[in-house]
C-alpha cells in the first residue's frame, strides 16, 4: 500500500468522526413539553413572547437575568429564565429560539436568537410628509 | 383611470431592460463562438468570440453604472432602489445599498469575471479560447440572474429595473399611486443599519471579488481536461490563483476585523455561519494552490488538483447559496432574504459539479500514472499531506454550517451546535496545529528526497527556539489548556522555521520569499488569534459579590455590570465612570471613562464611546466601541440601555450618603466626584458670613475632584457663636449635587465631622455594558499584512517568472 493511501485513509476516517462529531454536538429543536419532560437537557425552543405577560428585567439586582413568558409552537407558555441581559428591542421580537434547559418549572435559557419583523422583509412603499425629506 | 405620474424616470428602466437583454445575449453569443473556436479550427471563431464578451463585458458595465447613477438620485420609482436607499442615506453607503441587494452582488461578482475575462483574453494565449469558453459560460449563468422574464411560469433571473408601480402588482393600488406626483412622498425603505459601517463598504466587496478569481483557475483546469493537457494549464493559472486567494483572504479577515469592531459578540472569530461559507472556498482553494505547486515541480497527484480547484469554484458558488438563499436563517447574524433565486443558483451550482465530476472521470485513464510511491522525506508528500488537512478542515466546517440544509433535504431535525466557539474549535484547533507543524518544516525539505540528518540539523533552531519563547510565554499568561499550548508552540515554529528559512537558505533572495513570508503571516495570525482569544479577560464582571444568581448556575455569567450614571466601578486595572449620553441624529452615544489610579489621583485614561444606532423600520443596532493599544485593546459594549431619556425631577432633594469624622488628608468618595479634606483652618474665606469678634469660625477646605479632574472648592464652616452655641454654615456645589455640613469637633483628636449629601435624581441614568481586554490582538493584524505582503510577492514572482519562458 502506498503512503498517499494509508493517509488518505485516515482522513477519511476523520472525516467520519466529524460527521458523528458535528450530530452529537448539536442539538434538537423542541417544544417546551419535550424539554420539560427531560429535565436538564439541552435544547433550542422555538417560539413566541407572550405579550399579555409583564418582562421582569432588574438589572440593579441583576444584569444577567431577564424573566419574561413564551409560548412555544403548541402554544404551551413556560416562565423563561435568560441568563443575560435584556436583549435591545426585545419588545419587537417576532419568533424567539431559546437555547437552554428545563429547570424545575422555568426554562432556563443561556442564549436567545430573536427574529424580529421588517429587518430583511420587504415593506410597502409609504409616504412621507415632503418636508420631513432633506434636500440632497 | 390614467394617471400621468410627474418626475418619473422611465429612460433608466428602458436602457437598463435593453442592456439587460443585450448582455445576457452577448455572453450567450461569446460561448457559442469560443465553443466553436475551440473544437474547430476555423480561426474566424476567436474574433467573434471576443466580440461577444467585450460586448457583454460593456453591457454589464453600464448596467453597474446606470444602477449606481440611480441609487445616488433616489430614482425610488424602481423597486431596487427603493428598497435599498433611503433620502437620509449618507453617500458613503451607496456601494453598500448597491450589494445589499442580490442583484447588485450578482453585479459585482459579474464585475470580477468580465475583468478577469478581459485581461485573459489578452494574456492567455493558446488557452483563450477554451477558457473563455469557460468565462463565457459562467457569464450566460450570471447575465440569466438579471433577467427577470418568466419562462413556464417560472422566473428567471431578477431585474433590478422593475417599477414598483407597473411591475408590483401588490403594490399598485396603494393610496399612494392614486398621486400623479407621488414621487414627492416617497422614500425609500433605506439600507438595513446593520450594514451602516465602514467595513460593511469594503469586506463583502472583497469577498466577492474574491470569489471571481475562483473562476480563473476553475476555467484553466477544464481547459487542461478539455485539451488533454494536464501539466501546462498550472503555469498560467498560477499568478491568478495566487491573487485570488490573497484577495478571498482579505475579505475574509476583513470579515473578522468587522464583527471584532462593529458586533456585539466580542472578538475576532465566532464561525459565523456566512463567514464560514467564505472561509470554507479559502481553504480548499490554498489546498489546490498547493497541489499546483507538486504538480508543476513533479508532475503528480493529478486527480486530487483537480478535484479541488474545480471544488473551489463550486464552494463559492455553494456559498453564495447559503448566503443567499435564506436558508441560514436564524443561525447568522448575516441571513439575507430569498429572492427566488435559489432554484436557479443551484441549478448553476449542480450543472458545474456535474460537468466537473464527468470531466475528471472521464480524463481518469488517460492521467499519466507514478508508480513508485513518494519517498517519506520529501516537500511533495508534506505538501499533499497538507492539502487533505485542508481539505478535512473544511470538510467539517462546512458539515456543520450546512446543518440546516441538510435538514432542508432530509426533513430531519437538527439543531446547530449550542456553543459554536467550542463546537468549531475543538475540530480547528488540532487541524490547526498539525497544519503549522507542516508550514514550517516542509520548507525545510527539498522536492523528491532529503537527507533526513541536513533535514533535522536544519529546523532545530526554530524547534529549540520555539520551545523557549512557548514555555515563557505560556508561563507569563498561564495557559493551562494543552491545545493553546501546543497551538502556541507550533505558531511560533512555524514563524521561526520559515524565517530561518528566509535568512538562511534563501538569504533574502525574492525569488521565492514570497510563500515563505506568507508563511510567517499565517503562523502570526494564528499567534496572535491564540493570545488575544485565549488570555482575553472580561473586566465588567460583578464586583460588588451580591446577587450572583443561584438558579441555573452553570449558566449564571458575570459578564456584564450596571454602571449608573456618573458612578465609578473598579474594572480590572481602571476605574470606569458612566458620564452619560449624547444624542446626535439617530445616533445615542454613551460616554464611558476610563481612568487610571495612581497613587491617590485619577487620571483619565481615554473615553470610550458604545453607541445605539436607531432605526425604526429595520430595528435598533447598538455597536461597541474599542481602545487600540500597542500591547492590548479594551473593548466596551453597551448591552442594554433604556433609550427613551428621562428628565431628573426639578425638585432638588438630598439624601445624605457620609457621615463620619475625618482628620486632614482624608477621601471621601461621592457618586459623581472624590471629596479630599485639604485642610482645617481658623478663619473664614467668606466675607458674606457676618462675624463678631467673639465668634470662632473653623473652615475645613474641601477639595472635590470631579471625574474630568476638575477641581471644585466646597468649604463648610462650623461656627462657634459667641463660644456658647454652634453654627454651622452648609457649603454646597450645585454642580456636583452635593451639599456638606460640618457639624463637630472632636477634641480629642481634632478630627471633624462631616455630613455629605447629594441630590437625589428621580431615575439616574444607567447602561448594562460589557467590557474585555484582548491582549496583543496586534499581533493578529500585523500577521494579515505580512500575509498579504508574501502572497503579493509570490504573484509578483509568478508574473514574472511567466513573462520570461
Amino acid at each position: 500500500m502506498k503512503k498517499t493511501h494509508i493517509i488518505l485513509i485516515v482522513i477519511i476516517a476523520v472525516a467520519i468522526a466529524a460527521i458523528v462529531g458535528s450530530i452529537s454536538d448539536s442539538s434538537t429543536y423542541a417544544d417546551f413539553d419535550e424539554a420539560f419532560s427531560n429535565v436538564g437537557e439541552e435544547y433550542h425552543v422555538v417560539g413566541k413572547l407572550n405579550r399579555d405577560r409583564p418582562t421582569i428585567y432588574n438589572p440593579k439586582k441583576n444584569a444577567d437575568k431577564f424573566v419574561f413568558y413564551m409560548l412555544d409552537n403548541n402554544g404551551i407558555e413556560r416562565q423563561v429564565d435568560l441568563m443575560k441581559s435584556k436583549p435591545q428591542d426585545f419588545e419587537r421580537s417576532e419568533q424567539i429560539v431559546l437555547i437552554g434547559k428545563a429547570v424545575d418549572d422555568k426554562f432556563v435559557a443561556r442564549d436567545i436568537l430573536m427574529k424580529c419583523p421588517s429587518k430583511y422583509e420587504d415593506g410597502t412603499p409609504q409616504g412621507v410628509n415632503p418636508e420631513n425629506i432633506p434636500k440632497a | 383611470m390614467d394617471i400621468n405620474y410627474v418626475g418619473e424616470h422611465l429612460w433608466a428602466g428602458t436602457l437598463g431592460n435593453l442592456l439587460v437583454i443585450l448582455s445576457f445575449i452577448a455572453a450567450l453569443f461569446a460561448l457559442v463562438s469560443y465553443y466553436k473556436a475551440s473544437t474547430t479550427s476555423d480561426s474566424s471563431w476567436r474574433p467573434l468570440g471576443r466580440l461577444g464578451f467585450r460586448l457583454h463585458s460593456l453591457a454589464t458595465i453600464m448596467i453597474f453604472g446606470l444602477l449606481l447613477f440611480m441609487l445616488a438620485n433616489h430614482y425610488f420609482e424602481y423597486h431596487f432602489i427603493w428598497q435599498h436607499t433611503s433620502n437620509d442615506m449618507p453617500m458613503k453607503f451607496l456601494m453598500s445599498s448597491f450589494w445589499e441587494g442580490q442583484e447588485g452582488s450578482f453585479l459585482l461578482w459579474s464585475f470580477g469575471h468580465i475583468a478577469l475575462g478581459n485581461m485573459l483574453i489578452w494574456t492567455a494565449g493558446k488557452w483563450e479560447n477554451k477558457v473563455m469558453t469557460v468565462f463565457s459560460s459562467v457569464q450566460v449563468f450570471m447575465s440569466s440572474m438579471l433577467l427577470g422574464v418568466f419562462i413556464l411560469e417560472h422566473r428567471i433571473g431578477s431585474n433590478p429595473f422593475t417599477s414598483l408601480l407597473r411591475d408590483h402588482p401588490d403594490f399598485a393600488r396603494l393610496p399612494l399611486f392614486n398621486s400623479a406626483t407621488y414621487l414627492e412622498f416617497l422614500d425609500g425603505r433605506g439600507l438595513n443599519p446593520l450594514l451602516q459601517n465602514y467595513w460593511m463598504i469594503i469586506h463583502p466587496p472583497t469577498v466577492l471579488i474574491g470569489y471571481s478569481f475562483a473562476l480563473t483557475p476553475f476555467a484553466f483546469a477544464i481547459a487542461g481536461l478539455w485539451k488533454k493537457d494536464y501539466h501546462g494549464w498550472i503555469k498560467p493559472a498560477l499568478p491568478w490563483t495566487y491573487a485570488g486567494i490573497g484577495v478571498l483572504g482579505v475579505g475574509v479577515l476583513m470579515g473578522g476585523a468587522w464583527a471584532y469592531e462593529a458586533l456585539s459578540f466580542g472578538g475576532f472569530w465566532a464561525w459565523d455561519p456566512v463567514e464560514n461559507a467564505s472561509l470554507v472556498p479559502w481553504l480548499i482553494w490554498v489546498g489546490g494552490a498547493h497541489l499546483m505547486l507538486i504538480n508543476k515541480n513533479k508532475g503528480t497527484s493529478l486527480v486530487a488538483t483537480f478535484s479541488l480547484i474545480c471544488l473551489t469554484f463550486i464552494l463559492v458558488l455553494y456559498s453564495t447559496f447559503l448566503t443567499r438563499s435564506g436558508v441560514l436563517g436564524e443561525t447568522s447574524v448575516h441571513a439575507f432574504s430569498d429572492l427566488g433565486m435559489s432554484g436557479q443558483l443551484l441549478l448553476y451550482l449542480f450543472a458545474y459539479l456535474i460537468m466537473s465530476i464527468a470531466l475528471i472521470a472521464y480524463r481518469w485513464k488517460d492521467f499519466p500514472k507514478t508508480k513508485d510511491d513518494e519517498a517519506l522525506w520529501s516537500r511533495e508528500f508534506w505538501i499533499f499531506v497538507g492539502a487533505l488537512i485542508l481539505t478535512i478542515s473544511a470538510f467539517q466546517i462546512a458539515f456543520s454550517t450546512s446543518i440546516p440544509v441538510i435538514n432542508k433535504v432530509f426533513g430531519s431535525n437538527l439543531a446547530p451546535p449550542a456553543d459554536p466557539v467550542a463546537h468549531y474549535n475543538s475540530w480547528q484547533i488540532p487541524f490547526g496545529i498539525v497544519l503549522l507543524v507542516l508550514i514550517g518544516f516542509t520548507m525545510h525539505l527539498k522536492f523528491k528526497k532529503t537527507d533526513f540528518k541536513k533535514f533535522l540539523k536544519s529546523i532545530s533552531l526554530a524547534l529549540a527556539l520555539a520551545l523557549i519563547l512557548t514555555l515563557g510565554i505560556g508561563y507569563a499568561l498561564q495557559l493551562g489548556n494543552i491545545y493553546y499550548l501546543l497551538m502556541l508552540f507550533t505558531s511560533q515554529f512555524a514563524v521561526l522555521a520559515n524565517a530561518d528559512y528566509l535568512i538562511r537558505v534563501l538569504k533574502g533572495k525574492s525569488q521565492k520569499a514570497g510563500s515563505t513570508i506568507a508563511h510567517i503571516g499565517f503562523g502570526t495570525i494564528m499567534l496572535g488569534a491564540l493570545i488575544s482569544m485565549s488570555a482575553s479577560e472580561v473586566i465588567s464582571t460583578n464586583t460588588s459579590g451580591v446577587d450572583v444568581e443561584q438558579l441555573g448556575d452553570e449558566y449564571s455569567n458575570n459578564e456584564n455590570i450596571l454602571l449608573m450614571e456618573n458612578d465609578t466601578l473598579p474594572m480590572g486595572e481602571y476605574h470606569v465612570v458612566y458620564r452619560g449620553r449624547e444624542k446626535e441624529g439617530i445616533y445615542i452615544r454613551f460616554l464611558v471613562d476610563y481612568y487610571l489610579k495612581e497613587g491617590n489621583t485619577y487620571n483619565k485614561s481615554f473615553t470610550l464611546t458604545p453607541f445605539v444606532q436607531l432605526n425604526e423600520r429595520m430595528g435598533n443596532v447598538p455597536e461597541p466601541d474599542t481602545k487600540h493599544f500597542l500591547i492590548n485593546d479594551v473593548f466596551t459594549h453597551v448591552t442594554y440601555a433604556t433609550l427613551e431619556i428621562e428628565k431628573p425631577s426639578d425638585k432638588e432633594d438630598y439624601k445624605e450618603i457620609e457621615k463620619d469624622f475625618y482628620t486632614q488628608g482624608d477621601t471621601i468618595f461621592a457618586s459623581n466626584a472624590i471629596l479630599v479634606l485639604e485642610k482645617i483652618y481658623r478663619g473664614i474665606s467668606d466675607t458674606t458670613i457676618e462675624m463678631t469678634e467673639k465668634d470662632i469660625a473653623i473652615t475645613a477646605r474641601i477639595r472635590a475632584i470631579d471625574f474630568n479632574t476638575k477641581s471644585h472648592f466646597i468649604s463648610p464652616v462650623f461656627v462657634l457663636k459667641e463660644a456658647s452655641y454652634i453654627e454651622p454654615i452648609e457649603a454646597l456645589n450645585d454642580q456636583l449635587g452635593l451639599k456638606i455640613l460640618f457639624d463637630k469637633i472632636d477634641t480629642e483628636t481634632g478630627k471633624v465631622q462631616l455630613t455629605v449629601s447629594e441630590t437625589k435624581v428621580a431615575k439616574k441614568d444607567f447602561v448594562i455594558l460589557k467590557a474585555i481586554k484582548f491582549p496583543f490582538i496586534n499581533v493578529l493584524w500585523l500577521g494579515c499584512i505580512i500575509m498579504m505582503i508574501g502572497t503579493a510577492l509570490a504573484v509578483y514572482t509568478r508574473v514574472i517568472a511567466n513573462r520570461r519562458s
